[in-house]
């Protein structure tokens, strides 16, 4: 017996995202991977075009987030801040025993994990305004020249604790307390919504977080 | 409307006409005019009454820096007229005054206050009798103050957005030293922010008659990068962190690099009523000439001390406003550059004279001018008296992030001396004053700040050369610390400080600078001592006889500008947590409410009910803020059994045991239950408020004791229902496949199973005594595991309960609560539970050293149980008394129990009285409760329900 | 009080980031006396000047480190991490 009932079983019902209360209302839902999600709100144009020229946030809890603890490469150097590429997600380091894999990551070589996927909630801001958004409620020095793309931050997130990943060059993660979810989805909304954003869908938010080539492709 | 011919540079737009309403009438207006340079091109001279005498006060500063023309505008007090724009369509209204400005019941307190309105009136008049101070209190507080806020407003009404600003360079102030400065770091290679509280930066460049210079400088700032922040005032300094408040903005900058280039504050002059409407500073009259063409007075007599003053003078002229004299404090003035210009232009300048009496009733009507050493005495009529006493820099914000000062006395002011790493000065605060050195000197600033972040300039050298080191000292005299005799001589015209209280204050030995302050109020107003530190300072040293390096000055605190509070509450977002289950407590209209940083479900409108149903067929509670820890690694065993008294590290694969947690004194800081999965891996819950301490608390001694162990907190990550009563392993039975039966899932055992398709760990614990499960999954799948049960144990009577029932199932049990039933002293033995502490273990657990030094005694007081006859519920926190009467103890929990029939409770105990049966006396106020102490739980004593 | 703080694990952020855990005590040994544990349970040096103290990335990393501040100015000269 180990600690399996952290990780949400496979055929079980359906997953509700803890920021389901606020990200939820007037959304489209789909099941997707076990999870409902937020498909859009209804408007998937004018979504894409908040995150390519206001700012778009989306509730993204259901990716797949996991404490990696022990020794190996994956660990990386909590010093360079910065987030390494694995398979489909990211390995962030914290320490130099511990990182934290958030999205498809796929299995590390070394080291134990621990699920946490229903731990932390995850918000994914795009668009021109989002460093603005998110100077409105954290501390954290998002400028390019100490943050660049793929920059990884633990810290403070609406006076809640948090880590910040700057995805692309317009494009953040925000990963947070799940308890914390439908407060984060309000201060985001809050904050966004002043600069002229709106909430989207999780398609809108993945296509405007991808690096460019993969747009390119894809279109 | 009376306006001036057109000025070069002028603000307003005269094309755009607006009005707005002030005190109930309608005024004219310009686009780019301020409240106060409106009322005053349409005849308005008086713009408030004082704080304390009432008497008129009227345009000082004509910049937002004073307290004199504080108003209210559309239901907000304290808006400073002469700084705020005026819009079409606002409400104006005055403040401190009735039943009108013009006529004000209370100045009568100027004209008969006589010995009432002394310095230290109050603190010497009405301590007695002290059972008034009420009654006092109410008037005088009718009396004073500045402004009236509504009774009531719109709740968060106020919407102030927080903004983080990370940059290299933040320059405080948009005069020309710091657009320079702003323009050159910028240009190097640095993120710079400048921030300003003008409309536009330019500062004293925009009025005299450099408006073209400082456009071309904002561009070249602009241009450069620099974010130009208007109308924004920098508040503090607090510890590198800036404050930066700009309309409904708060702008917190963090600079790694700070220039301070706030400019100079014009001195006033303290002389016999030198408070009428008409004194003004002579850069006030200037301003509003120049910036919004409105006449500052019709006949002008201006007095200085310096030749800012006598610049000033011809702008005036310049203006078509007739000056009748100009009074230079310097003796010598005869061969001076301006005084000779102001001759030519026929103004007679009288060298050696300064005001020594104001004239006129409700404003200026005439002033005399006499020499501080006496003799020559001059009466000249005139309705605007502009005065120019020297300029101090504005060095509030560079002293509060620890910059120090000296005086200087050729230049009759404060500079700076000493700077803090990280802050650089230009301008008048690094003691450049006229604009082409200034300017050179926010260069080189710029530069200094960009080079010391690694963005060089080759040509540094040359910028210092270009200053030539030292500047020679402007020729400033310094002016009396007062002149004349007749009249109210006003050092802090805020507070209505006069020279007499401050002169009383030094007599009554209050004669340091921070004692008089605080005695007397003088600096503490609204203007922050902008315009009476200096004056202060220099009337101490004129009374104590100390020189004014000795005398020193206070740090003004922040804010150095005034801010509504509004804008430091916040944004109206609570950092609530909810658990996964939540959205069912609102389905079920449960009463929600705050525990610790939690929401929770406190009940579901009927907890006594909600109770019953657990003792007679289930009820399932959401415990998921439970704190819940998964402790890793070879090592975890160990470190567990050095953090808890009692074993933890034999504890089996699929067992449970309770634990307390210990601080080195042995005193109990939380508790909760240890489980251990697998022979390496251990899952830890701890209180619901306790889950953040306890992470803290393991992972600092593992990281102290090094061992091979992971902590993680997963408190978040798992919902938790608690499923109890009679009936619930029937429930559970219907909606899980594991065999469910007391032989193979008995008290204290720990299994893994899907309930309801969940892949779930079950606890088999009971905090509320009835036969209990308290199932943990992962918190995506918590409402479907509640929905789960709550389906399946709707025909059998399963209802959800709250925190409120739980606290009163738990309260039969006598199962103690951390914090509530136990205090900063409470040890083990003082929790009545000896058993846990196992002094055999070999392990050095945390408490052990303290415990052992307390094991043979008998604690000085002891939890128990107990019951009131009489069917009143003590308050918690009631005292126990001892035998002989004296308070011993305290009632740290009480309730109505109606399964057990009678008001039940928990309370520590002098030792003497814990004994069963004992009786105790409860003094709660007014009321003396008996009850009867009982070590016992009140519900199932010996555990059979539990373990059945 | 907003000084900041180098975390030696995520780099430089606000004091509010982190937990304080007191100054760097020497814990008993063996078998304490009375007095030995008093002092050591009770008794803090407070020194107006550098010390050496606890601190716990409470909002990032979750590790402790021990940092030297000088307490007079809220200077913090190093930071380091521990094991």
């Amino acid at each position: 017996m180990s600690a399996d009932f952290l990780t949400l079983a496979v055929g079980g019902p359906i997953a509700r995202s803890p920021l389901a209360e606020g990200s939820h209302r007037g959304a489209e839902l789909e099941e997707r991977d076990g999870w409902q999600v937020v498909a859009s709100y209804g408007d998937a144009a004018g979504e894409s075009r908040a995150c390519r020229e206001t700012v778009g946030w989306a509730d993204l809890s259901h990716l797949a987030k996991a404490e990696l603890s022990g020794t190996g490469a994956w660990l990386g150097s909590p010093a360079d801040g910065v987030a390494t590429r694995r398979g489909d997600g990211w390995a962030c380091p914290l320490t130099p025993r511990r990182a934290l894999l958030l999205g498809d990551t796929g299995t590390p070589p070394d080291g134990v994990t621990l699920d946490l996927t229903s731990s932390l909630g995850a918000i994914s801001i795009a668009g021109p305004e989002a460093r603005e958004t998110i100077a409105r409620f954290c501390a954290i020095d998002t400028r390019a020249a100490t943050l660049p793309p793929l920059g990884f931050r633990p810290g403070s997130i609406a006076r809640t604790p948090g880590y910040l990943l700057r995805e692309g060059e317009d494009a953040f993660l925000l990963v947070f307390g799940a308890a914390y979810g439908a407060y984060m989805w309000e201060v985001v909304a809050d904050a966004g919504g002043r600069l002229g954003g709106r909430p989207v869908g999780v398609d809108a938010a993945r296509l405007a977080a991808a690096p460019r080539e993969e747009v390119a492709s894809d279109a | 409307m009376s306006r001036l011919a057109v000025q070069p540079g002028e603000r307003i737009d005269r094309s755009r006409p607006l009005s707005f309403s002030y005190d109930g009438k309608q005024v004219a207006g310009y686009e780019g005019d301020t409240i106060a340079s409106a009322l005053y091109a349409a005849g308005r001279r008086i713009f408030s009454r004082s704080f304390k005498y009432h008497r008129p006060r009227g345009e000082i500063c004509g910049c937002g820096q004073c307290a004199n023309s504080l108003v209210d505008v559309d239901g907000s007090p304290g808006v400073r007229a002469c700084g705020e724009p005026a819009r079409a369509g606002m409400t104006v209204t005055h403040l401190n005054a009735w039943p009108s400005l013009e006529f004000d019941v209370m100045s009568a307190t100027d004209r008969f206050g006589g010995r009432f309105t002394q310095v230290g009136f109050y603190y010497k008049t009405f301590i007695r009798p002290r059972r008034l101070w009420p009654v006092y209190e109410k008037v005088l507080r009718s009396a004073a103050g500045l402004g009236r806020l509504r009774e009531r407003q719109a709740e968060r009404e106020w919407e102030t957005e927080y903004r983080r600003r990370h940059c290299d360079v933040l320059v405080i102030g948009g005069g020309v030293a710091g657009l320079a400065a702003a323009a050159r770091a910028a240009e190097l290679g640095a993120d710079v922010v400048l921030c300003d509280e003008d409309v536009e930066p330019g500062g004293a460049l925009l009025f005299e008659g450099g408006h073209e210079r400082a456009g071309e400088l904002a561009e070249q700032a602009r241009a450069a990068g620099v974010e130009i922040l208007s109308r924004a005032a920098a508040i503090g300094f607090f510890d590198g962190l800036v404050p930066v408040v700009q309309g409904s903005v708060l702008h917190q900058v963090r600079a790694a690099r700070t220039i301070v280039a706030a400019g100079t504050i014009q001195q006033p002059l303290v002389f016999g009523d030198n408070d009428l409407p008409g004194v003004m500073l002579s850069g006030g009259a200037r301003r509003l000439g120049a910036l919004y063409g409105v006449a500052p007075g019709s006949t002008a007599v201006v007095a200085t001390v310096d030749d800012r003053g006598l610049d000033d003078a011809l702008a005036l002229v310049g203006m078509g406003i007739e000056l009748r004299a100009v009074a230079d404090l310097r003796a010598d003035v005869s061969g001076g550059l301006l005084a000779g210009r102001l001759r030519d232009a026929g103004v007679e300048v009288l060298g050696g004279l300064t005001p020594a009496r104001g004239h006129g009733r409700r404003a200026l009507e005439a002033i005399t001018l006499a020499s501080p050493q006496g003799g020559k005495e001059r009466r000249i009529d005139c309705d605007l008296l502009a005065v120019s006493a020297g300029a101090a820099p504005a060095l509030s914000l560079a002293l509060q992030g620890g910059a120090r000062a000296e005086y200087d006395g050729t230049r009759a002011a404060f500079r700076l001396t000493e700077l803090p790493e990280g802050m650089f000065a230009a301008g008048s605060a690094a003691g450049y004053e006229d604009g082409e050195s200034a300017e050179h000197s926010g260069l080189l600033a710029g530069a200094e700040a960009a080079g010391s972040l690694g963005h060089h300039h080759s040509g540094l050298r040359e910028e210092q050369g270009k200053l030539g080191g030292e500047r020679p000292a402007p020729k400033v005299a310094t002016p009396p610390a007062y002149s004349g005799e007749g009249g109210k001589a006003f050092v802090d015209l805020d507070e209505d400080v006069t020279v007499k209280d401050v002169k009383q204050a030094v007599a009554e030995g209050f004669d340091s600078l921070e004692l008089s302050k605080r005695y007397t109020t003088v600096t503490m107003g609204p203007s922050q001592g902008r315009f009476s530190q200096l004056p202060s300072a220099r009337l101490i040293a004129a009374e104590t006889g100390l020189d004014l390096e000795t005398v020193g000055l206070t740090t003004a605190r922040p804010p150095w500008t005034s801010v509504p509070l509004g804008v430091l509450a916040g944004r109206p977002f609570e950092a609530a947590k909810r658990s996964p289950v939540h959205a069912r407590h609102k389905d079920l209209d449960a009463s929600v409410r705050w525990a610790g940083d939690w929401l929770r479900a406190y009940d579901y409108g009927d907890p006594e009910a909600e109770t019953r149903a657990v003792h007679e067929g289930a009820g399932v509670i959401d415990v998921s803020t439970l704190g819940k820890l998964i402790v890793r690694g070879p090592q975890a065993g160990e470190l567990l059994d050095r953090l808890y008294p009692n074993r933890i590290s034999n504890l089996a694969p699929g067992r449970i045991r309770y634990g307390v947690l210990l601080s080195d004194a042995g005193r109990i800081t939380d508790d909760g239950t240890i489980c251990r999965l697998d022979e390496e891996t251990f899952y830890v819950t701890t209180t619901s408020s306790g889950a953040g301490a306890v992470e803290q608390w393991f992972t600092w001694w593992l990281a102290d004791w090094g061992l091979d162990a992971t902590v993680t907190d997963v408190t978040q990550g798992l919902a938790a229902i608690n499923l109890a009563g009679p009936r619930a392993r029937e429930i559970l039975a219907r909606v899980t496949d594991l065999d469910v039966t007391n032989e193979s899932f008995s008290y204290l055992d720990a299994k893994q199973a899907k309930v309801g398709g969940v892949d779930c760990l079950l606890l088999r614990i009971g905090f509320v005594g009835e036969l209990g499960y308290e199932i943990h999954c992962a918190g995506a799948h918590g409402q479907a595991l509640w929905d789960a049960l709550t389906e399946a144990g709707a025909d059998l009577g399963v209802k959800p309960f709250g925190l409120e029932p739980q606290r009163v199932l738990r309260l039969q049990k006598l199962h103690i609560i951390v914090g509530q039933d136990t205090d900063s002293e409470s040890t083990p033995y003082v929790a009545a539970m000896p058993w846990i502490v196992k002094l055999d273990k070999e392990q050095e657990f945390i408490g052990r050293w303290a415990l052992e030094q307390r094991q043979d005694q008998v604690p000085p007081v002891e939890l128990v149980g107990f019951r009131c006859a009489d069917g009143t519920v003590p308050t918690e926190g009631a005292v126990v008394l001892a035998r002989n009467g004296s308070p011993a103890g305290e009632v740290t929990s009480a309730r109505f129990s109606a399964k057990v029939d009678s008001v039940i409770g928990m309370a520590r105990v002098p030792s003497a009285l814990a004994e069963e049966g004992a009786r105790i006396s409860i003094s709660d106020g007014d009321r003396r409760i008996e009850a009867v102490v009982t070590k016992k739980p009140f519900f199932d004593p010996d555990g059979e329900v539990l373990r059945g | 009080m907003s000084y900041l703080l180098t975390c030696p694990n995520c780099g430089t952020r606000e004091v509010t980031d982190f937990g304080f855990g007191g100054e760097v005590a020497k814990r008993p040994s063996g078998s304490p006396g009375r007095r030995e544990l008093n002092t050591y349970n009770y008794f803090r040096h407070n020194v107006a000047g550098v010390q050496r103290e606890w601190w716990y990335h409470r909002s990032g990393c979750r590790a402790w480190f021990i940092a030297e501040r000088d307490t007079t100015t809220n200077r913090v000269l190093k930071t380091e991490a521990v094991g």
